[in-house]
């Protein structure tokens, strides 16, 4: 019974997700046609492949209830890196292996200094992201690195096609794929989860979550090198700013997807990053300047998360019978 | 005899489908100690929510000096002139004792700019003392001071206000040492000769006689007995029958049959430098053993070295007679140990998940069949399975933990427990917050165990450790008070705990 009721809830997120995204695709649909234009959707695809990247990695580390905000940092010393490499001659998978590395050492590096060493979180992580974003001007001074990019066949990843939908798109939904495996099939993702909900009961169940928390940072990392790979394979060179535009969409595809699906999972962020991307695309394709849209999105992102929120909902549902804070918690522990 | 200062008639208050309190007549006097007796899950801290405004009555009335009052906030309780120092006092540690007294009321101006007058918060601060005598130093800082010192700090900030009539302390004394507890009677009787009234809440019964003028008890809801310290002296009533009413057979299982057989877990010499010593103990298959301590013996440490969580500085544990170095809870469940820990709400589970997810989390390689992905069909019945044998009410494995009550809440642990298949399990103060309905269960679930596995109790409740081991030791101050003969008492095992002595 209770376990109907819970899937009909499930159901009911979900379509709910559905029609916001539908109703969000009408409404730029109507103001602008050519949003539902091949180009526009193709566009649309490639830049979620990029932003729900980053948005995944980020995920590991909010579910072990931590922040990250050396995404554009380690984004921008990875491009650079990776883009270093690909002048150097060396091949296509060798450069994104050296870019992997990188990403895991740097994740290593916050994870283990916020699990082990008991490091704030997001005093660790903005000091490794700005050292990152100043490593990244170790190679040319801050110029733009293109050669052998076309010869490397990196923009394959973006230009390339397979069944008809691009190679990027086909990576993002292996991670998906992968990722959703891992944390909603496995007892590995039961441990990143009890990690995050509890720390110390999950130590006292036997869970090794110090070592939980540090592999949400390398993990996280990881997801961000590999977006900004797609990102470098879009525009075919490498610059310091390439991740520069990677950490907004995340947080709020993250936090969105948390909101409307009632939690945080590798499938609330699938869902925000869509709707983030969507959003993103559709008012460049107005002529809305980054820096507004960026704005919007962020509007967006507080009003979902308001309205998704609990304690709101309590509030209005309750004006005029409104009690005391320590009421409610009393109550809880009664 | 004069009349009430504080009254309340017929109050009640539900929680969910919990009726907390019904009917509850109460009274106390000026100038009176009254205390407040009842076992966990009697009503007694909902009443004292409801008296110092932190929760609201649904029915029945309370009067102050006569005149009808409705709490809505604490502030409300506080302008009544009722003050109540919580069981641990919220102080901020790093500001002196004056400057806790006069957190938030620093001043009479309004606005984040108002100025504070030192000169004046001193002068108000040694009138306070001027009033009532402690040998205090409010300029030390709060985090130097003893527990006392700060019961005192605590006291001091409650009646700071002007106007205060009624004090309530809620289990003032569980933290301090017999000398401290001494210095708090005489501020308690100080206060009382200053006219202000104390409610008393403890679970030390000696503590009743030594220092209250009348008492209360409170037993399922509801407010069952009210009497003179001098007419229960007269008539040799016993508080404990009072507290636990006709259930007093009930509660506990009846102890172990067989004698108990090969020693699974034994401790010898562990120690931990100022919070245990040189302890020695064995738990036997078939057997429960009880360790009974005040808060502060050492027994919450004891528990988390025997489990892995805190490393022993001295000694060693042996597993199924092999010496076993337990350097964290993974290896102690490997060995077989399961904790149930004594605060389960922030220990023991993940409050925002269901059964469902918190059972397996002890013995996530069995959830998975040994791989990697996890048996979910079969980790499901699993659950149910074990749900239902702990008898979890309502029997959900969807529901957050959350929405359970604490006795409920403890069987989520248990059947997290049953599910790691240990054979030895110590449970820390497994019935703090459990109604007297669930704490039943939990016991039989305990002696059932103990058919398979050694079962160890750690509490604070003596009567618990009495009621429901079949061998029992006390620590006191860290160290072992054990009896000569196979088992304490429960009045020798009282002293043991409370004393460290062993009767004669």
């Amino acid at each position: 019974m209770s376990r109907l009721n819970d899937h009909f809830r499930g159901a009911a997120r979900v379509l709910g997700f559905v029609a916001l995204v539908l109703g969000v695709g009408a409404v730029f649909a109507l103001i602008e046609p050519r949003f539902l234009s091949h180009a526009s959707l193709n566009g649309i695809a490639r830049h979620m492949a990029a932003n729900g990247l980053a948005a995944l990695g980020l995920t590991f580390v909010v579910i072990v209830r931590k922040f990250d905000l050396s995404i554009a940092g380690i984004a921008a010393f990875a491009a650079m890196s990776m883009g270093a490499l690909i002048a150097a001659g060396l091949p296509l998978w060798a450069a994104i292996m050296g870019g992997l590395a990188l990403g895991a050492v740097l994740g290593a590096v916050s994870g283990i200094a916020i699990s082990y060493f008991e490091l704030p979180d997001i005093v660790t992580t903005i000091a490794v992201g700005s050292i990152c974003g100043g490593l990244a001007f170790l190679y040319t001074g801050g110029r733009s690195i293109f050669q052998n990019f076309f010869q490397s066949g990196i923009t394959d990843l973006n230009d390339a096609r397979l069944l008809g939908l691009g190679v990027s798109l086909w990576i993002l939904l292996a991670v998906y794929a992968a990722a959703w495996f891992v944390m909603s099939r496995t007892r590995t993702g039961m441990a990143f989860y009890a990690t995050g909900e509890n720390p110390i009961a999950a130590h006292f169940s036997g869970i090794a979550t110090r070592r939980f928390v540090a592999l949400a940072y390398v993990l996280c990392a990881l997801c961000t090198v590999l977006a900004v790979l797609l990102i470098l394979a879009e525009s075919g060179n490498a610059e310091t700013n390439k991740g520069a535009n990677l950490m907004m969409p995340a947080y709020a595809g993250v936090f969105l997807g948390a909101a409307v699906m009632g939690g945080t999972s590798v499938v609330a962020t699938f869902g925000g990053i869509l709707l983030i991307t969507m959003l993103l695309d559709g008012f460049a394709l107005m002529g809305v300047p980054y820096y507004y849209s960026d704005g919007v999105v962020s509007l967006i992102l507080l009003g979902g998360v308001i309205a998704f929120s609990d304690s709101l909902r309590e509030w209005i549902t309750g004006l005029g019978l409104l009690r005391p804070r320590a009421a409610r918690k009393s109550e809880n522990r009664a | 005899m004069a009349t009430p200062v504080l009254t309340a008639s017929d109050v009640s208050k539900r929680f969910g489908p919990v009726q907390a309190l019904r009917g509850v007549d109460f009274h106390v006097g000026p100038g009176e100690v009254h205390a407040l007796l009842g076992i966990n899950g009697a009503g007694k801290s909902t009443f004292i929510k409801i008296l110092s405004g932190i929760i609201q009555k649904d029915g029945g009335t309370l009067t102050v000096a006569g005149r009808e009052v409705h709490f809505r906030t604490p502030e409300d309780a506080i302008r009544a002139g009722i003050a109540t120092v919580q069981q641990h006092p919220e102080l901020v540690a790093d500001m002196s004792g004056l400057d806790n007294i006069f957190l938030g009321r620093e001043t009479a101006g309004r606005g984040l700019f108002a100025r504070i007058d030192r000169a004046g918060l001193e002068a108000r601060a040694e009138a306070l003392l001027a009033r009532f005598a402690v040998p205090l130093d409010l300029r030390q800082e709060v985090g130097q001071m003893s527990a006392v010192e700060r019961e005192a700090v605590a006291i001091l900030q409650a009646l700071a206000v002007d106007g205060i009539r009624v004090l309530i302390l809620d289990e003032p004394t569980s933290t301090l040492t017999e000398v401290e507890r001494e210095d708090l009677f005489a501020l308690m009787n100080q206060l009382k000769t200053r006219g202000i009234s104390i409610i008393y809440i403890t679970h030390q019964l000696e503590e009743v006689f030594a220092i209250a003028d009348s008492f209360s008890v409170f037993r399922a809801g509801t407010c069952v007995a009210r009497m003179s310290v001098a007419e229960a002296r007269e008539s040799r009533v016993s508080l404990a029958e009072l507290m636990l009413g006709e259930a007093v057979g009930d509660v506990f299982p009846p102890k172990a049959g067989a004698p108990a057989g090969e020693a699974l877990l034994e401790l010898e010499g562990l120690g931990r430098p100022h919070e245990f010593t040189d302890i020695t103990l064995q738990a036997r298959r078939g057997e429960i053993l009880g360790i009974f301590g005040l808060v502060g013996s050492g027994c919450d440490e004891l528990s988390k070295t025997i489990f892995g969580a805190l490393p022993a500085a001295r000694g060693t544990i042996r597993v199924h007679g092999r010496e076993v170095a337990l350097r964290s809870p993974r290896a102690a469940l490997d060995a077989g140990i399961f904790l149930v820990p004594g605060d389960r709400r922030s220990e023991g589970l993940a409050l925002s998940r269901p059964a469902l997810f918190n059972v397996p989390l002890a013995n996530l390689r069995r959830a998975s069949g040994g791989f990697w992905a996890l048996r979910r069909g079969r980790l499901r019945r699993d659950a149910q399975e074990l749900t239902r044998q702990v008898a979890l009410h309502p029997p959900s494995l969807t529901t957050p933990a959350s929405g359970f009550s604490g006795g409920n809440q403890q069987k989520i642990v248990l059947a997290k427990g049953l599910y790691s298949q240990a054979d030895i399990y110590i449970f820390v103060e497994p019935t703090v917050g459990v109604d007297i309905g669930a704490r039943a269960k939990i016991y039989a679930q305990m002696r059932a165990l103990a058919r398979t596995a050694a079962v160890v109790v750690i509490s604070s409740d003596c009567d618990e450790v009495h009621g429901v081991a079949d061998r029992t030791v006390a620590l006191h101050k860290g160290r072992l008070v054990a009896p000569a003969a196979r088992g304490f008492s429960r009045d020798d095992l009282l002293m043991a705990g409370i004393m460290g002595e062993v009767a004669a």
